[in-house]
């Protein structure tokens, strides 16, 4: 029996014959039925249609031909991301039994590769939060530790592939939604270039700094995704057309003469003594592996909250109108004598959660007549200069090393301030704004008062250069064993 | 107060053209403003992208952005090497984003020009600046009746036109008459004609105006006063244009009179304008202080248009109205009327010169090209208008083919038929299954001059006996009553006697000249 946590052992299981597409589908939704109760991962499944598509692998590969390098291979795809079946509803009230007519291209890809979606993941609404606790439709545990979040947005695939229930899944980030959840949770998630992926079906949150990227155990199997998903879509003229490397070919082969950038102050009193501590023995693994470590000095990373929360917040205000209650989505009730502006009003205000409210109004605010110079046009100038500033500090390093976020996963409510929880993503923006890569891959476990919770190390590397970051955190993976470990795997006894 | 010495309009005018490509302006959804789709049942043109449904992102038509650089260069603008798409934020049930895609700080063209023929005496031209053109998307429609009419509670959103692509003209406030405007926007939804960017269908809202209107005051005591801008909101037809901005001439004088309101920044107003009763009513008082709050759209990647790709659009620029009026009354003589008239539209256009080139084609002995060309106009403008009054058509669309055009031509050419004949002939084309010869057909119709000698003494002999007072009358030197006895002839002949050789066989009979 091979691994269920890894895609090249499934799927080399089911193409040799040692265990079939619907087997392996029925242990995944199996293990779903049995643990999900308490994790709360899945918004929905589609056990007839995956059996289905995985009895169609059996039978192509019965009649010898070849479903694809994911044949069999069962993903969980975030709430935010549409399918033509099922719903799609962003974890939103606005959405809750909205049905999509057309399904993402990154997930037709993976599809068309072999790979068979077996459900949808919850996530904050919208994909704004970083805790899955602003979904309006479930809410996700930790599997390290039930009372805490499993981050966000994407907590819900992060949370389910930490626990085994599916071999992987897709999670968007807009300013570290892949990453700090991966983190939170102990796996591995990769936030490809802008560009890299179609956001094609992925329901708009910051248009500019959204991409889609896989969560998954290994690296390996990040980087087997990635390369299925990546390439340009003539539906999404923001996708590159840009070259798609083999990631996997040398992606065992250490990098020789690897220089890894270290921010000068990486470890400091904002973050949790114990991401310190981690972070700083993962210097020393690559130190030990022959890295070269550059300190290097970011200036203005210490705007990227500030500049994300304005982009991402004038962009979500404008991706949002759509949600007017005229269309499709929640549509609220009038009473006799309102009119338009009632219905707009009530329907919003009735379809959308407070942080997706606040959101809205900082991001309508910023780009209000009179404010948009002083907000919005200044972060995106202060954007381009750290875009500069990236690419001068990708010109003496390969990779910046640093924490994913400042702090392991933290209680359930315990984050009643949104600014505390928009300092969550003090790390991970600045990928976002620059638009390279930044992939999380655990690193260790904090353990206090009998707590144990996973810590990620966040690798950054320059746009489009996925091939090298993905080969610099396999070198990490390879000289450690924080990656085999899982939590335990909860299951409901049902007598 | 100072009395009123004299007053002038002073006009802008934003003209909007929905351009005819195949699919609309960010999505593969066909394009209602194309001919295929005119009829399109409601919300059958629409896709994800059209809808604003979640995770459907926009991706540039570049044949929109191709149609509109022809437009801005036609134009004489300059194109913007690097231009980007903004959105423009505001709720309304006809958008689907709740945004629209336009262009704000860089639009695709800007500094052109138009010359108009000028309406001074000295004739000439005036020069129309025009400051931008850009490109966005239309919203979709908004009905308050059930379809095919009576109430309906609530509204209903047809989604056919949004996201057809928009092209937006504004022009400097160089407009001083009415009927400047009626002349540039008919030549301007010429050239559009012409290019082929737009079917440019009034009745369809293909093209819709929108003039910014005030008055300048100049009193007594020279001092000179500007009235408050008013901008009328989509007029879509020419009439409406003129009506519009005359009404409004009168009605702000009078309005200043009374309240004596000059033109100061947040004045502005919109109106509408009301087509049975032809006046202008307000819509909305002072510019609504409205935050569009626009901003690049993160979906769409800005448009950069080499040299290379510019040239080449340049390359494909057709000879435009002005430019054709110019060659036919240099190259062939015709008046401006007539000039004017075959330019009208782009069709007659091309299909006038057909007739000429099949004139030239068929005639293989002293024809000149000049000679062709006017003969044609003739035909065209005179048997052709008159048949298409009479039919309710185009004269290019008549039936009668271009080749037969030039073959009446050709018969009038060697006297071959009369003029009221050959009027005659052309209208006897006009039946598309009549696809002879013209000669053939006039042979049938017996429509072909009689020369014969025998045949024409016989009319004379008949005529003079039947008309004996005014053959004495020819006979004495009286000119004028030849025209009894042609007439005569004309009547027994039904047309067909040749009038030369009748003139002079009765010169011969009755004066023996």
């Amino acid at each position: 029996m091979p691994d269920h946590d890894s895609i090249l052992a499934i799927t080399n299981a089911i193409r040799d014959g040692e265990q079939s597409a619907v087997e392996v589908m029925s242990d995944c939704l199996g293990r779903i039925k049995s643990s999900d109760q308490t994790l709360g991962c899945f918004r929905e499944t589609y056990e007839e249609r995956a059996l289905g598509l995985a009895r169609m692998i059996d039978d192509r590969l019965a009649k010898g031909d070849d479903p694809g390098p994911l044949s069999g291979i069962p993903i969980a795809v975030k709430d935010n991301m549409v399918t033509d079946f099922g719903r799609s509803s962003a974890g939103s009230r606005m959405l809750e039994d909205y049905h999509s007519p057309f399904t993402a291209t990154a997930i037709e890809k993976l599809e068309l590769a072999g790979a068979i979606v077996v459900g949808k993941t919850h996530c904050d609404e919208f994909a704004m939060g970083s805790s899955t606790e602003n979904c309006s439709l479930g809410t996700t545990k930790n599997p390290w530790d039930t009372r805490c979040v499993p981050g966000g947005s994407s907590g819900g695939s992060a949370a389910a592939v930490a626990s085994q229930l599916v071999p992987a899944a897709l999670g968007s980030d807009t300013g570290g939604s892949i990453r700090q959840p991966a983190s939170f949770c102990g796996i591995v998630g990769l936030k490809p270039s802008y560009g890299r992926i179609s956001r094609s079906g992925l329901i708009a949150f910051g248009s500019s700094l959204d991409q889609i990227g896989p969560m998954t155990k290994r690296v390996e199997d990040a980087a087997l995704l990635l390369q299925t998903m990546a390439g340009k879509d003539r539906r999404d003229s923001t996708c590159a057309d840009v070259h798609v490397p083999n990631c996997l070919e040398k992606l065992d082969e250490p990098l020789k003469d690897l220089k890894l950038g270290v921010p000068k102050d990486v470890i400091n009193e904002h973050n949790d003594d114990l991401v310190n501590t981690i972070i700083q023995e993962a210097i020393d693994v690559y130190r030990d592996l022959g890295a070269e470590i550059v300190e290097i000095d970011l200036p203005l990373a210490k705007y990227a909250v500030a500049i994300y929360y304005v982009i991402s917040a004038a962009e979500a205000s404008g991706n949002l109108a759509r949600y007017d209650g005229i269309r499709y989505g929640h549509r609220a009730d009038l009473k006799p004598g309102e009119d338009l502006f009632d219905l707009y009003a009530k329907s919003r205000s009735e379809g959308f959660g407070d942080e997706v409210k606040r959101r809205i109004m900082l991001g309508t605010f910023v780009l209000s007549s009179g404010y948009y110079d002083a907000y919005y046009k200044r972060a995106l100038q202060a954007r381009r200069l750290i875009k500069q500033e990236f690419d001068q500090v990708f010109e003496t390093c390969h990779a910046i090393l640093g924490p994913t976020a400042p702090t392991p996963a933290f209680p359930m409510d315990e984050m009643q301030d949104p600014l505390s929880m928009y300092l969550c993503d003090v790390y991970t923006t600045l990928a976002n704004i620059g638009g390279h890569c930044g992939i999380s891959i655990p690193a260790g476990f904090a353990q206090r008062e009998g707590r144990r919770l996973p810590v990620g190390l966040q690798l950054q590397g320059k746009g489009f250069d996925e091939a090298r970051l993905l080969r610099i955190a396999r070198m990490f993976e390879m000289a450690t064993s924080h990656h085999d470990q899982s939590p335990e795997l909860i299951t409901t006894n049902k007598s | 107060m100072t009395d009123v010495r004299s007053t002038r309009l002073r006009i802008g005018m934003e003209i909007h053209v929905e351009l005819a490509t195949h699919s609309k302006m960010f999505s593969r959804s066909a394009n209602v403003a194309h001919s295929d789709h005119f009829e399109a049942s409601p919300n059958s043109l629409v896709d994800p992208v059209v809808a604003g449904l979640p995770g459907a992102l926009p991706v540039m038509n570049k044949q929109a952005v191709e149609l509109s650089m022809m437009v801005g260069l036609a134009l004489n603008c300059e194109i913007a090497s690097f231009s980007k798409w903004d959105r423009k934020n505001y709720f309304y049930p006809d958008l689907p984003k709740g945004y629209q895609i336009s262009q704000f700080d860089l639009p695709l063209c800007r500094d052109g020009y138009l010359d108009i023929p000028s309406e001074t005496a000295e004739g000439g031209s005036r020069r129309i600046n025009i400051l931008r053109a850009h490109l966005e998307e239309d919203a979709g429609k908004l009905s308050h009746d059930r379809p095919g009419g009576g109430f309906i509670e609530g509204s209903l959103v047809d989604l056919n036109r949004a996201g057809t692509p928009l092209l937006e003209i504004v022009t400097q406030p160089d407009f001083t008459t009415a009927q400047e405007c009626d002349v540039f926007a008919k030549e301007l939804r010429n050239i559009c004609r012409f290019l082929g960017v737009t079917e440019g269908i009034m009745q369809r809202g293909h093209m819709r105006f929108e003039p910014n209107i005030n008055v300048i005051i100049e009193l007594d005591d020279h001092r000179e006063i500007a009235t408050p801008i008013v901008e009328i909101k989509n007029l879509n037809s020419f009439k409406s244009l003129r009506g519009a901005i005359e009404h409004e001439y009168k009605r702000q004088v009078e309005a200043w009179k009374v309240d004596g309101l000059e033109h100061a920044s947040g004045r502005k107003s919109t109106w509408g304008w009301n087509d049975e009763k032809c006046i202008t009513f307000l819509q909305r008082e002072k510019e609504e202080a409205h935050d569009y709050r626009y901003f690049p759209d993160p979906d769409l990647v800005p448009v950069v248009i080499s040299d290379d790709w510019r040239l080449a659009i340049q390359a494909t620029l057709p000879e435009l109205p002005r430019q054709r009026r110019e060659r036919y009354e240099s190259d062939f003589g015709l008046s401006p009327v007539q000039s004017l008239a075959l330019t009208d539209e782009r069709d007659l256009s091309v299909f006038y010169e057909s007739c000429i080139d099949s004139y030239m084609a068929l005639d293989d002995s002293t024809a000149t090209r000049q000679h062709g060309g006017q003969q044609c106009a003739n035909q065209l403008l005179n048997a052709g208008a008159k048949r298409a009054n009479e039919l309710n058509r185009n004269i290019h669309d008549l039936g009668i083919t271009p080749s037969q055009v030039a073959q009446i031509v050709i018969l009038r050419d060697g006297d071959e038929i009369g003029s009221t004949a050959a009027d005659t002939l052309f209208g006897l084309l006009c039946d598309p299954a009549l696809d002879e010869e013209a000669k053939t057909i006039a042979q049938q119709e017996k429509l072909l001059q009689v020369r014969d000698e025998g045949q024409l003494d016989k009319w004379v002999e008949q005529a003079i006996e039947a008309q004996p007072q005014a053959a004495e009358d020819f006979a004495a030197g009286k000119d004028a009553a030849a025209g009894r006895l042609v007439g005569e002839i004309m009547k027994r002949s039904q047309g067909q006697a040749d009038a030369k050789a009748v003139q002079a066989k009765l010169r011969q009979r009755l004066r023996d000249e």
